[in-house]
């Protein structure tokens, strides 16, 4: 595999987020033509200009991204239409990139888009068997993993709920997300039980959403100062044995590496950085024990380090490494074929300057991790 | 075991009453010694690839390794069974873990750790009446204050 950081660079010169929300009579169309538009304003692009898009989305049904496009005009471009559960997004990115790093294209869009399903996530990746048996509700799925993480790292469960009054905290600070209200830990802690010892608050909502992303090569950068590098991007799937969601880890065969961890050391790799040079970090808080072991496993710190770091402030906004600056998942919402290209917009804006009150000062490299069902993991590093 | 008349399984092949006794319907890998549940459908080993997939017989016996009582129905209409229910991973003596669903009737007692053994359950009755039964795993009758 040919390492696309030796390829020709590719950079980020726009992006489009909607607020996120749910909003009655929505339809993946408008907001992602919303997210579109002012993508393009955003990068000084005309419509006529965009060569190809990759858009990611899970729950909108055939064709999805033909269904936008059609609203912003057909040019007869490739759309490629991506599902890859929750990583949907970052999945198109790294299509989009890869497409422009091989000189296919020079100037590509990303769409994320998503107009959620009402009440739970109706996941289908499972067998016939595992569904009627129950075994699709996620929450339910990242309660086994927390019962097992709170035992080999020690995380209590308030330790878990900090993690949502920090990020509900940054998201009052963002006006794109669905929460904009800060919470305290005893709301997290008297909430209702979901799946033990899983509450309503150690569970991200659910959001309708929409974010889209202008990549470009390096002579078709207009204004080299916004144009933000993507110094890797990269997409694994399970290693053999391990336990995540449907999957149930082998007790002859554990992996030696997991599938975040491997997506990270790539990244890394093809970034010729390592977490230490990471300025800021859009991690997975699906729920928020997940915040937790991803920070551990994307190797920021080690197995069981991150709960007492996080107590400490280590990952508060004006702490040694923000994580979740625009309020992550807990308060944008999961739009679930949207939320990669959020957490890569946010990143974006951060590294401009522009994030206003929730502005981490000098932020010059920032990593965005998101996976979920398939398995998948998807980790993009950006920089200055 | 429920002993229901007509009661039909959740899914063929997924267990069955063999020697008196009821045992899930697994593969074991005669090269590596991986073992599967249910029974792979592709015919090498998801672990080595050699095509040396044998039958195998597993539990009745097992050790819950982690569990969660779910509180809300799940999305879509694939499950019809009782809320609040719960399901989690069972650690079986042939070297395997499997999730499962924990039997209904000791949701308070259900801790990591704790023995349990295999069982069937009806779920629910289907539109034709027929029961429709899952495999359980039950807590061993010593962590049962309840039962006689």
């Amino acid at each position: 595999m040919k390492p696309l950081s030796r390829m020709r660079d590719v950079f980020v010169t726009g992006i489009g987020l909607t607020t996120w929300g749910y909003y009655e009579k929505v339809f993946q169309y408008d907001i992602g033509s919303e997210a579109i538009m002012a993508a393009l304003k955003d990068a000084a692009m005309e419509w006529r200009e965009i060569q190809a898009v990759f858009c990611g989305s899970v729950y909108q049904g055939t064709a999805s991204g033909h269904q936008v496009i059609k609203e912003v005009g057909f040019t007869g471009i490739p759309i490629v239409n991506v599902e890859n559960a929750c990583s949907s997004s970052g999945s198109a990115f790294r299509l989009a990139y890869q497409s422009i790093a091989a000189e296919i294209y020079d100037k590509v869009l990303v769409l994320g888009v998503e107009v959620m399903p009402r009440g739970p996530i109706p996941s289908t990746a499972f067998r016939p068997w595992e569904l009627a048996s129950g075994f699709n509700v996620q929450p339910a799925n990242y309660a086994n993993l927390t019962v097992r993480y709170m035992k080999s790292s020690g995380a209590t469960l308030e330790d878990l709920a900090l993690v949502t009054v920090k990020n509900r905290k940054n998201g009052a600070l963002n006006p794109k997300a669905r929460f904009q209200k800060p919470i305290t830990l005893e709301e997290v802690m008297q909430s209702r039980i979901i799946a033990t010892p899983l509450r309503l608050l150690h569970c991200c909502p659910l959001a309708d959403g929409a974010a889209a992303l202008i990549l470009c090569g390096r002579r078709n950068v207009k204004y080299r100062r916004r144009a933000m590098q993507v110094a890797a991007s990269t997409l694994t799937s399970a290693c053999y044995g391990e336990g995540y969601l449907d999957l149930v880890d082998s007790l002859k065969y554990p992996p030696d590496e997991g599938f975040v961890s491997l997506s990270a050391r790539q990244a890394y790799e093809e970034a010729g950085c390592g977490p230490s040079d990471i300025d800021i970090v859009q991690a997975y808080d699906t729920v928020s024990p997940s915040e937790l072991w991803d920070l551990e496993e994307l190797g920021f710190c080690a197995h069981g380090e991150a709960p007492p770091l996080l107590r400490k402030g280590h990952f508060d906004l004006r702490g040694r490494l923000p994580v979740n600056t625009d309020g992550g998942l807990m308060s944008r919402g999961h739009p679930l074929g949207a939320t990669s290209g959020g957490q890569l917009c946010e990143i974006i804006t951060q590294l401009w300057g522009e994030a206003g009150a929730r502005q981490v000062e000098g932020a010059k490299i920032g990593l965005a991790h998101s996976m979920g069902a398939g398995p998948n993991s998807s980790v993009t590093i950006l920089k200055k | 075991m429920d002993n229901i008349r007509n009661a039909r399984p959740l899914e063929e092949g997924l267990w069955t009453v063999a020697d008196g006794g009821l045992s899930l319907l697994g593969h074991r890998c005669a090269s590596c010694g991986e073992v599967f549940f249910p029974r792979r459908k592709c015919s090498h080993c998801a672990h080595c690839f050699r095509r040396t997939l044998e039958e195998i017989y597993l539990g009745p016996k097992g050790k819950i390794a982690s569990f969660s009582v779910v509180m809300i129905a799940p999305a879509g209409d694939f499950y019809r069974g009782p809320v609040p229910y719960a399901y989690g991973c069972v650690d079986l003596p042939e070297g395997i873990r499997i999730k499962g669903l924990l039997a209904r009737d000791y949701l308070d007692i259900l801790a990591v750790a704790m023995e349990v053994r295999l069982s069937t359950e009806v779920l629910y009755v289907s539109d034709e009446e027929i029961p429709v039964e899952a495999f359980v795993f039950k807590p061993l009758k010593e962590n049962r204050k309840d039962e006689q």
